[in-house]
């Protein structure tokens, strides 16, 4: 399953859970224990170099929260990642030289570019950090070419963020995060806030640079059409727990698990008309107290007994791994 | 045929900024049918957000209606005071809106808000408000409804919170929905049960809808007509399908064909070079000139007016030429 | 979209910003900077505008002692607002207590912001232990009236060291008891944005491409709270003079030597009812249209920075 040679990030078993914030008054007078929010429940996955992996699901599903826990802004609570070959858990405050091949960009296009800087030295910061450039004037040719690069101009290094439209911040926020030169790209909603004809503009140009600079991504959506263009293997979590996952034709185009063949219903999309017969029970339950055994069960169709007793072990489904008991039945039939 | 629910005529709208007034929506007309779901896109900026506040009558200065008129059944309502027009809001034009917990207060339970609604619009007792209330919140499909009246907003998710904003939209079965963005802070799947929700209703009641929205997904469920706005103006109007599957004018051409779809592959996706203008740099002639791939010369000085141009009305040089080229050869052929 | 990014164009220059527009347009907030302006302008100038220096012993003519504003004395000398007991003529001494007042009360804001800015960045990045405790105590402290914790320092001060060192160090001590009821404010403020910065997405980026936690407090944090603290501190500076005028009329703060408006209007207090008034009304006065000034100009400051603030 996992070929260590070929993959540029590798997380096993990957945990992350939240202490509910209560006024310590009152949690040293309850006798129960802290109530915790599962945010992210034993979640392994290998992305090769070079390709996208998209991770989709709806919120508080843990997509974002994985996110994070592989580009260091939190500390998992249990789990391993391995990213080129290094264990990266530990997470070491400062200048660690490692961070500079893992970068991140995010969702809030007026949030990602501090407002009193100026676009400069918004991009040189990497540089700057890790020491990768010296001389002033060679990080400016450096900054100039990364504007280039993302299809904006040289002068824009003097501009303030908040003279530029949501599209070109969100385009100053990848030649931020190309700086330094990375190998791997997450990428936390990354046109979520866009417009559709923005959108596209940003689609294009990660493709381009994928393939230009030979990058590897970690996508997270929630817009299956956006995964469906843009991945190779695609991975869906519901309520901390990766479902299924695999080549991302075969998970958008046959489904396996009932969770993944709902969602695929419930999309709106523009080139089909229908009334479809409602698809959902419920809503999502909160990941405080989850459901016992597979999370899924109150709103699954195929739910039997087992399943609100026992969590499914993932089953590998042609070239993909499916966890649901129903399928490991009929596969195993 | 009957009058339709709204009319609007040649509507214009300005903003005054420090710099000088601009103007958010520039002429903009269309009409709603009864039970007609009109789905109003654009991309942010193109001032529908503006078009549906300004029919609800909820324009805040710097915002002034300067112009054209809006008429609700025949009757005009852009020129009414404050008070006719908030006797208006609620018992004959709903509002939607998109944040569901900013649309309810957080201090009254859902029954309360409703019955409030009703009573200031229907003449109805207590007993009766509450019974319509909960018969309310289960058509909007609220499990246990009875129970739910006592609940607070923050005890409900998402979902149903915006289902208890659709009930209090619908509860003085208003002649006219302004739904501005409703789905768009749920998550999918929620979305789908909301929209279902407000197709169904719309379709007992016969009441007409305007949906804002930017997703074309969800314009292409429920909507039967489309009106796309850019620059503060109308480009195109018409049918849902003719629309969505073969659109006249450039920039509706450009939109649907870089949205993404499940079912389609690119390498690329088609792109519209370049931006929405700003307010204050509005290009002159033909608002989308400076990005259109089918540019004529005549296109920077003279503004397009909506002219039919195949299945649908488009305010754009190159539609209008080639639907009378279209007549043209017709009535040659004719001859 | 807010119509904000619908209509904006490019960087507008610092005078052509919406803070200045507001500003000259306001009547109020005109009147207000320029009676500030004239007021600190006089005092600092004290030395070349005042007719004698009240610093100077020799300038006090106890033969002049009590005039009346607007009558010579004895000695020739012409004193427009009168003299006090001491013979001392009461413009120079107003100017030069204002300037005291002033530097008094711009050092305690300062030091007070120092702390509390320090404090409040550290705690709110930090969170934990440390914000805890630091957020108790600062609790704490604002169960206690200002004046209260400054005479407390006071009297510490006054135990602890003999008369002479106490004179000289009276006026340090004094800037830190009021600099040490002040912080609290700029503290508890700069915390709460501290912690909506730190959950935005360029302080996110600029974690994980491994900008240690100082750097980040420093350059990204710190510029963006800054706003807020201006604010505070123009509104502070106004109840720091007051602060100061009251322990000096109390007689624990500034020493006798360096008068400032508070100690000139407790000198003329006792005088009050026997019909020399210009003795108290001449630096009250003063001490009011200073206070007055300050107040009106944070108070716009306030407002007009308000909208800006949300909109951020």
């Amino acid at each position: 399953m996992l070929d260590r040679g070929a993959d540029i990030l590798c997380i096993q078993g990957l945990t992350k859970r939240f202490a509910v914030r209560r006024p310590w008054v009152m949690q040293a007078l309850s006798r129960q224990p802290r109530p915790m929010v599962h945010a992210v429940e034993d979640v392994s996955l290998a992305i090769g170099r070079g390709t996208t992996f998209a991770l989709v699901g709806e919120s508080g599903c843990g997509k974002s929260t994985i996110a994070r826990c592989i580009a260091g802004i939190l500390t998992p609570t249990a789990g391993t990642m391995t990213f080129m070959a290094a264990d990266i858990m530990a997470r070491t405050g400062g200048r660690d030289p490692r961070r500079r091949h893992l970068q991140m960009i995010f969702q809030d296009p007026y949030a990602s570019l501090n407002p009193r800087w100026r676009v400069g030295r918004i991009i040189a910061e990497p540089i700057v950090t890790h020491r990768l450039i010296s001389g002033r004037s060679r990080i400016e040719a450096r900054i100039a070419e990364l504007l280039t690069l993302v299809g904006l101009a040289p002068q824009d290094a003097r501009k303030y963020p908040h003279q530029f439209s949501g599209g070109q911040r969100q385009r100053i926020s990848i030649a931020r995060a190309l700086a330094s030169e990375p190998d791997f790209l997450i990428c936390d909603e990354p046109t979520s806030a866009l417009d559709v004809s923005v959108q596209a503009q940003i689609l294009n140009l990660m493709r381009r640079l994928q393939a230009k600079l030979g990058l590897s991504y970690l996508l997270i959506s929630h817009n299956l059409a956006v995964v469906a263009h843009m991945a190779d293997r695609v991975g869906v979590m519901y309520l901390g727990r990766l479902v299924e996952w695999g080549a991302a034709q075969d998970v958008l185009e046959r489904p396996q698990h009932p969770y993944t063949r709902m969602l695929l219903d419930a999309v709106p999309d523009v080139g089909t008309r229908r009334e479809r017969p409602q698809p959902f029970k419920g809503e999502v339950p909160s990941s405080i107290n989850p459901p016992s055994g597979c999370a899924f069960h109150p709103r699954c169709p195929l739910a039997e007994a087992r399943c609100a007793r026992e969590r499914p072990h993932p089953v590998a489904v042609g070239a993909g791994w499916v966890a649901c008991h129903a399928v490991e039945k009929s596969v195993l039939s | 045929m009957a009058d339709p629910v709204l009319s609007v005529r040649n509507l214009r709208i300005e903003i005054a900024t420090r710099r000088g007034t601009l103007l958010a929506v520039d002429d903009a007309s269309f009409e709603i049918a009864e039970g007609e779901v009109l789905g109003v896109v654009g991309e942010s900026g193109a001032g529908k957000s503006i078009t549906g506040g300004a029919i609800i009558g909820l324009l805040e200065p710097p915002l002034r209606h300067v112009g054209g008129e809006i008429r609700l059944a025949g009757r005009r309502i852009d020129d009414l005071a404050a008070e006719p027009m908030r006797l208006l809001r609620g018992r004959h034009i709903g509002a939607v809106f998109q944040d569901p917990l900013t649309s309810l207060n957080p201090l009254m339970t859902v029954g309360r808000q409703l019955m409030q609604t009703m009573s200031a619009h229907l003449d109805l007792s207590p007993r009766e408000a509450r019974t319509r209330a909960a018969r309310l919140l289960a058509e909007v499909g609220l499990p246990a409804a009875q129970e739910r009246l006592d609940s607070y907003p923050h005890e409900l998710s998402g979902g149903m919170r915006q289902r208890v904003v659709l009930a209090l939209a619908f509860c003085c079965e208003p002649q006219l929905i302004i739904a501005d963005e409703p789905t768009t802070a749920l998550d999918v799947s929620v979305q789908a049960q909301v929209i279902e929700v407000l197709r169904r209703m719309c379709r007992e009641r016969g009441t007409a809808v305007m949906l804002i929205t930017h997703d074309m997904g969800v314009i292409a469920e429920i909507a039967d007509r489309i009106a796309v706005m850019y620059g503060g103006r109308i480009v195109e109007i018409g049918r849902a399908e003719a629309i969505l599957h073969a659109p006249a004018h450039p920039y509706t051409r450009g939109l649907m064909a870089c949205i993404p779809s499940m079912h389609r592959r690119y390498r690329d996706l088609p792109q519209i070079e370049g931006s929405m203008p700003r307010l204050d740099a509005i290009p002159s002639g033909c608002a989308f000139h400076p990005r259109c791939p089918s540019r004529l010369p005549r296109c920077d000085r003279e503004r397009p007016v909506l002219a039919p141009a195949g299945a649908t009305q488009s305010a754009c040089w190159l539609t209008a030429a080639c639907d009378q080229m279209q007549d043209i050869v017709a009535a040659a052929g004719h001859a | 979209m807010s119509l904000q990014a619908t209509t904006q164009r490019g960087a507008p220059r610092w005078w052509e910003g919406d803070l200045v527009h507001d500003f000259i347009r306001s009547p109020l907030a005109l009147v207000a900077a320029a009676s500030t302006l004239l007021i600190v302008a006089a005092a600092m100038g004290a030395g070349l505008i005042a007719p004698y220096d009240s610093n100077d012993p020799a300038s006090a003519n106890v033969i002049d002692a009590r005039l009346p504003p607007g009558s010579s004395g004895m000695t020739g000398n012409y004193y427009l607002l009168g003299t006090d007991p001491q013979g001392r003529d009461m413009l120079s001494a107003i100017l030069f207590g204002t300037r005291m007042s002033l530097m008094v009360g711009a050092s305690s804001v300062l030091l007070a912001a120092l702390i509390g800015i320090v404090l409040g960045l550290v705690c709110g990045y930090f969170r934990g232990l440390l914000d805890a405790v630091i957020m108790r105590i600062a609790d704490v402290q604002l169960s206690f009236p200002a004046i209260l914790i400054a005479l407390l320092i006071d009297g510490i001060t006054r135990t602890v060291v003999d008369r002479a060192t106490h004179d000289r160090l009276a006026i340090p001590v004094l800037v830190v008891a009021i600099a040490a009821s002040f912080w609290v404010q700029y503290a508890r403020t700069v915390r709460g944005l501290v912690l909506v910065e730190r959950g935005k997405e360029y302080v996110l980026a600029a974690m994980v491409t491994g900008v240690s936690p100082l750097r980040i407090i420093a350059s990204h944090i710190r510029p963006n709270v800054m706003g807020s603290v201006l604010v505070i501190a123009t509104i502070n500076l106004a109840l720091a003079i007051l602060t100061e005028a009251t322990l000096s009329f109390v007689g624990v703060g500034v020493p006798p030597t360096q008068p400032s408006l508070g100690s000139l209007v407790r000198i003329g207090n006792e005088f009050l009812f026997s019909g020399d008034w210009w003795i108290s009304i001449g630096p009250g006065a003063m001490l009011v249209a200073l206070c007055l000034s300050v107040n009106l100009l944070a108070d716009w400051l306030r407002d007009a920075l308000n909208p800006r603030l949300s909109n951020g």
